[in-house]
């Protein structure tokens, strides 16, 4: 069901070799295995604050992230948790900001999937207010531009965000600049209970891309070679200077908007054909298994890796303190050196 | 992009700010201002500047009239009407090494930006630790016969934000050196310009190229030993006037100019308070919760022994800015008004 | 005649150029006809004719810059007569442009402190917004502001002997400092001790700590602080319990026939003397001789000795509207009943009046208080520092007593006496009551009473 509307430039970028193939299952299976057991431990009770499953769409998320080079930045929303993974973020880090301890990347200042990583993988730390951060992708993509840089500013946003203002405020703006910069729309279909055709009146979202003056592709994200495709396109166009691109990537959202969301506005028979027929992970594996790509013992290994992963993440997190409460109204001004030194690190480390 | 040929300036101008001082070297308070972004574009290649009509326009007040071509569309950076986007992209060059000052053509127009003001430029650095190095600025203020969407005082609700300074010069030196300042400081930053100073006042301004005013320092700008009048803006010289007219009567009233509303410099305002004991708190953002609120509050909390009378606020109400004359002057404080206020305190 | 302004185009415009005259002196005009070019700060343009008709006058030169509101060209109109009319005043809406925004008069630009834009021709109104919210209260002399404490405090000064010259008599910072400077009236230390001053006297310099908690109240409640008389007062009582070993001696007294004096003498007394009677008179001349008898009652305890009185001085606890206050009468012991009753009335009137001397208040030997009047029949009173004993005069009530064996009804009184256990013992006590209570059973007041 790939709707290609107006591709401007051929797919390049490094070779997809078997390496880079099995580094891509990895990733998608890695955001399937952490959010199976962080949901299991909310339901358990052991893991404060929200979670936002983004299962049944890695596919969007792997493969979008996938075509970014590291100085790239990618500006994600509290669902795109795989999609910052693929950028490289440490799991344990991830994790204690998840438990709020002083070593998760916000120190302690946000939690859950409001993550960020600047300086480390320029990703920009997630906020609720979506698509707040579409405005400040078109800022990096401005800055890039200025000073001559060959990088790309990415976003990704829900098919609920795009009845926001700011979505069309920034799309708009950085086709008239021609900014190097790709949108990317997670279409899972629901916004919170809000139906697609609850939230727009045209069929597609990447249809709305010829509004704007720029081109748009909508693609099955439950093929994650289908959707790197189209980002690896979407990224060499900005870079080479082509101008920005609209990728809407389709799935289905297989859990409920956060947690505590039981989801039955989402048709059980949708969800079921997605689940067995749609499934990013399976597809993917059953891909490389077919190919030749990976073996049996491949996918075992790449299992155990992120099993051994996840634990040594959930250990560190618990171990990890809690931010000195003192520090609560510290690094407001940069002046007060807050985040360039070293952060205090308060008592007690309560078990998850 | 290709460069437009530009018309230098409506009215003939076109040069260089400081080409724009009278003949006795004064700069009013517009000019200032020019000055201070001309010289910072000129010292600092990362600073750029965006908004609505400043390039080939000159700025809907001419502030930036003759920087497009000094400087390139570049770095004066005509946008499209889109306020949250234009805070965005401020936010989103700072964080990849740019100083952005983003001009929005009224303070009023503020508030078409209020989520990426008030959520994403308040609060980045305090959650993830990345400077932004960014200047906001605008038009503010009444007095001018321009109704409720061209005369506000919007910076109670970007003060309660927290995490940007907030900067209300009175007069056109302090003005070039906040600004100067702002746009060198690595934290975000609102710097409003009341208009209803712009070409009204002038006096002499430095012309170092290092010529700054540290931020949340506020100034005494006319000493007095009976009532303090705590104040900014443009009623700093309705105080002034006032208090001119109060001393031919034997009272003798402090000024003391805020300069920086967030964070303000409460050492002064207590000094000047344990000298008087006597303490007025003008403002002209509505009397519910503004600037001159926390500051009255301050001094309560703070000064309490030093009171020979209680704090009192001098504000217009809570209605939106009107239209009509007699209604906006009854709307703002005049200087009769405080100089009842004053005689009022003074014989408590 | 009309005359044409510069026009303001701009909110923060204040002056213009004339950059051409498109009209001239003699040169006939249609309505809606570009007068003159412009040029400001923000735009160069044309101005256009109000009116239709014959400039007669060009006031302006080309290439000057005025400010805006000025006079610069008139137009004398079609039909009306050429001659020059008041000018227009500058109001708003005056001759300017069709769209520019109402031109308020300029100010000379280069003045550093502007002037406010005039109202145009309307009076000044009287502002809308809330001004100030100082507080306006009667007499004011009870007010002390923070600064005023704070500074009588750090310079141990007595407040009560500052006039305040503050509206409503407040005493004000600058009173505080006057005293300061010239070297100060201080008072009787700060401080509340055991042996404090007697109440009413100068009030304490320094007010008990404020609690450092809130007020916790619940809904409906209100706080009322403390008015420093008040605070005195209770500085007072609370000394005087917790410094001496109070007990508390009751006797009742027959007082049937003064009952019967004072209804068959009272109008006769008040129209020779110009004061009422009471029974009050009766009591303290009664209780003096009581004092005199038992010289131990008429003492204060000064460390380890107790001082004898050698004259009685009788406190007097009066009601008034700020609480309660004692004038003293003075050598009470010379006095007769009439004098004690003149007496009586006048400390009374003048303690209401707030007019009673610090002399006035200090120095009793002994307490008497009446509150009888308001129905109390026992009473076990606070003693009035430094004196040993306090005496109670509760309300005479009609009761059945035994007489020879037999019920009968007779005016009773209760007479009480809260005493200082350090320094008398319960016999004497006991004694001491008892006199007084023969003295009033026994004694003919009617030869003391000058009728």
């Amino acid at each position: 069901m790939a709707t290609k509307l107006e591709p401007d430039a051929a797919p390049s970028g490094r070779p997809l070799t078997d390496d880079r193939l099995k580094e891509i299952y990895y990733y998608l299976a890695l955001g399937r295995y952490f959010d199976e057991r962080m949901e299991a431990l909310y339901r358990q009770g052991r893991l404060p604050g929200a979670i936002y499953s983004g299962r049944g769409q890695e596919g969007t998320h792997v493969g979008v992230a996938f075509a970014l080079e590291p100085d790239d930045s990618l500006f994600p929303t509290h669902r795109d948790l795989t999609a910052q993974l693929t950028k490289g973020l440490d799991l344990n880090r991830v994790m204690a900001q998840f438990w709020g301890r002083i070593d998760g990347y916000l120190r302690g200042r946000d939690g859950n999937s409001h993550i960020g990583d600047w300086y480390g993988h320029r990703t920009y730390a997630v906020m609720s207010h979506l698509p707040i951060a579409y405005p400040v992708a078109v800022g990096a993509a401005l800055a890039y531009q200025r000073k001559g840089e060959r990088r790309v500013a990415m976003a990704i946003c829900g098919d609920g965000a795009t009845s926001n203002g700011r979505w069309h405020e920034a799309i708009n703006t950085s086709a008239v600049f021609r900014l190097p910069v790709v949108w990317v729309v997670n279409n899972n279909q629901f916004a919170y209970s809000t139906p697609n055709a609850k939230e727009f009146a045209v069929p597609t979202i990447a249809e709305r891309a010829a509004a704007y003056g720029i081109p748009g592709v909508r693609v099955d994200g439950a093929d994650v070679l289908e959707v790197y495709a189209a980002a690896q396109e979407a990224v060499d166009r900005a870079r080479d200077g082509g101008g920005p691109t609209l990728i809407e990537s389709v799935s289905l959202r297989w859990r409920g908007h956060a947690g505590h969301d039981p989801a039955k506005y989402v048709p059980r028979e949708l969800l079921e054909h997605y689940m067995l027929s749609k499934d990013p992970v399976k597809n993917f594996e059953t891909y490389l298994r077919e190919q030749g790509v990976a073996t049996d013992d491949d996918i075992d290994a790449i299992t155990a890796r992120i099993e051994r992963e996840f634990d040594e993440g959930f250990a560190f997190a618990q171990a990890s303190p809690f931010p000195e409460p003192g520090d609560v109204t510290k690094g407001w001004w940069v002046e007060d050196g807050y985040w360039t030194s070293d952060p205090g690190r308060g008592g007690g480390t309560e078990t998850g | 992009m290709s460069t437009q040929t530009v018309e230098s300036g409506a009215a003939g101008h076109g040069a260089e700010p400081r080409g724009k001082r009278d003949d006795d070297g004064q700069a009013t308070y517009l000019i200032a201002i020019a000055e201070a972004l001309w010289e910072e574009m000129e010292r600092d290649e990362r600073v750029y500047m965006l908004g609505e009509d400043i390039g080939v326009y000159g700025g809907a007040f001419k502030v930036t009239e003759g920087f497009i071509d000094r400087f390139g569309p570049d770095r004066v950076m005509d946008t499209p009407i889109a306020e949250e986007t234009i805070v965005g992209m401020a936010v989103g060059s700072a964080m990849e090494g740019l100083r952005p000052v983003a001009e929005f053509q009224y303070a009023d127009f503020m508030s078409s930006g209020f989520d990426e003001i008030t959520t994403v430029l308040s609060r980045y650095h305090y959650r993830a630790g990345v400077p932004l190095p960014v200047v906001l600025r605008a038009p503010s203020g009444g007095g001018v016969r321009a109704s409720s969407f061209h005369s506000i005082n919007p910076e109670p609700w970007y003060a309660y934000a927290g995490g940007i300074k907030i900067m209300c010069p009175a007069f056109p030196s302090d003005a070039k050196g906040l600004l100067k300042s702002a746009v060198r400081d690595d934290n975000p930053s609102m710097f409003l310009e009341h208009k209803w100073i712009y070409r009204r006042i002038k006096e002499q301004v430095p012309t170092e190229p290092d010529f700054l005013v540290p931020i949340s320092s506020a100034a005494v700008k006319r000493e007095g030993t009976d009532v303090s009048v705590i104040t900014y803006g443009a009623m700093v010289h309705k105080a002034l006037e006032a208090a001119e007219s109060l001393a031919q009567r034997g009272v003798s009233a402090e000024v003391v100019d805020l300069r920086t509303v967030y964070p303000y410099d409460e050492e002064t305002v207590l000094r000047s308070i344990e000298k008087t004991a006597h303490a007025l708190v003008l403002y002209e953002s509505y009397r519910f919760l503004g600037i001159g609120s926390e500051v009255a509050a301050m001094i309560a909390e703070k000064a309490f022994e030093h009171l020979d009378a209680p704090v009192v606020r001098l504000a217009p109400p809570n209605v939106p800015v009107p239209f009509s004359p007699p209604l906006e002057d009854a709307f703002l404080p005049q200087v009769a008004d405080i100089e009842a206020a004053v005689d009022r305190l003074a014989a408590w | 005649m009309t005359s044409i302004q510069m026009p303001q185009l701009g909110e923060t415009i204040v002056e213009g150029t004339i950059l051409k005259w498109l009209k001239h002196e003699g040169d006939a005009v249609v309505r809606d006809e570009a007068l003159f070019e412009i040029s400001t700060d923000k735009v160069d343009t044309e101005v256009p004719s109000p009116v239709a008709g014959t400039v007669t006058k060009i006031l302006v030169d080309e290439g000057a810059t005025v400010p805006v509101g000025t006079i610069v060209m008139e137009v004398a109109e079609e039909g009306a007569p050429a001659v020059a009319a008041a000018p227009v005043a500058p109001a708003p809406a005056g001759a300017a442009a069709a769209d520019a925004p109402p031109a308020p008069a300029a100010e000379p630009v280069g003045v550093v402190v502007a002037s406010s834009i005039p109202a145009p021709a309307a009076p000044v109104s009287q502002p809308a917004h809330v001004a100030a919210s100082v507080p306006d209260r009667g007499p004011r002399s009870q007010i002390l502001s923070p600064l005023v404490r704070r500074l009588a405090r750090e310079h141990s000064l007595d407040l009560g002997q500052i006039a305040g010259t503050g509206t409503g008599g407040r005493i004000t910072k600058n009173d505080v400092l006057a005293v300061i400077a010239s070297g100060g009236t201080t008072a009787a230390p700060a401080v509340v001790t055991a042996t404090a001053p007697d109440l009413g006297t100068a009030e304490p310099a320094a007010p008990p700590a404020a609690a450092a908690q809130p007020i916790q109240l619940g809904v409906g409640d209100e706080a009322v602080p403390m008015t420093h008389i008040r605070r005195a007062i209770a500085e007072h009582m609370l000394a005087s319990t917790q410094a001496t070993a109070r007990a508390w001696t009751l006797v009742e007294v027959n007082v049937d026939h003064l009952v019967r004096l004072r209804e068959r003498v009272k109008d006769d007394f008040e129209r020779k003397h110009g004061v009422k009677l009471t029974y009050l008179p009766m009591v303290v001349r009664a209780t003096v001789d009581a004092l005199q008898a038992f010289p131990d009652v008429n003492a204060r305890l000064d460390g380890e000795n107790i001082v004898r009185h050698r004259l009685v001085n009788m406190g007097i606890a009066v009601s008034y509207d700020a609480g309660l206050i004692v004038p003293v009468i003075k050598g009470v012991d010379g006095m007769n009943t009439v004098g004690v009753a003149r007496a009586i009335a006048d400390l009374a009137a003048r303690a209401r009046a707030h007019q009673l001397t610090p002399d006035e208040v200090q120095g009793a030997t002994f307490t008497i208080t009446n509150p009888g009047p308001y129905g109390s029949v026992a009473s076990v009173p606070i003693i009035n520092q430094p004196n040993v004993g306090i005496l109670s005069f509760d309300a005479i009530v009609k009761r059945a007593v035994v007489v020879d064996d037999a019920i009968a009804i007779r005016s009773m009184v209760n007479i009480s006496m809260s005493w200082d256990h350090r320094v008398i013992d319960g016999e004497l006590a006991t004694r001491f009551l008892a006199r007084v209570r023969q003295n009033l059973e026994t004694w003919d007041f009617a030869e003391d009473l000058g009728l």
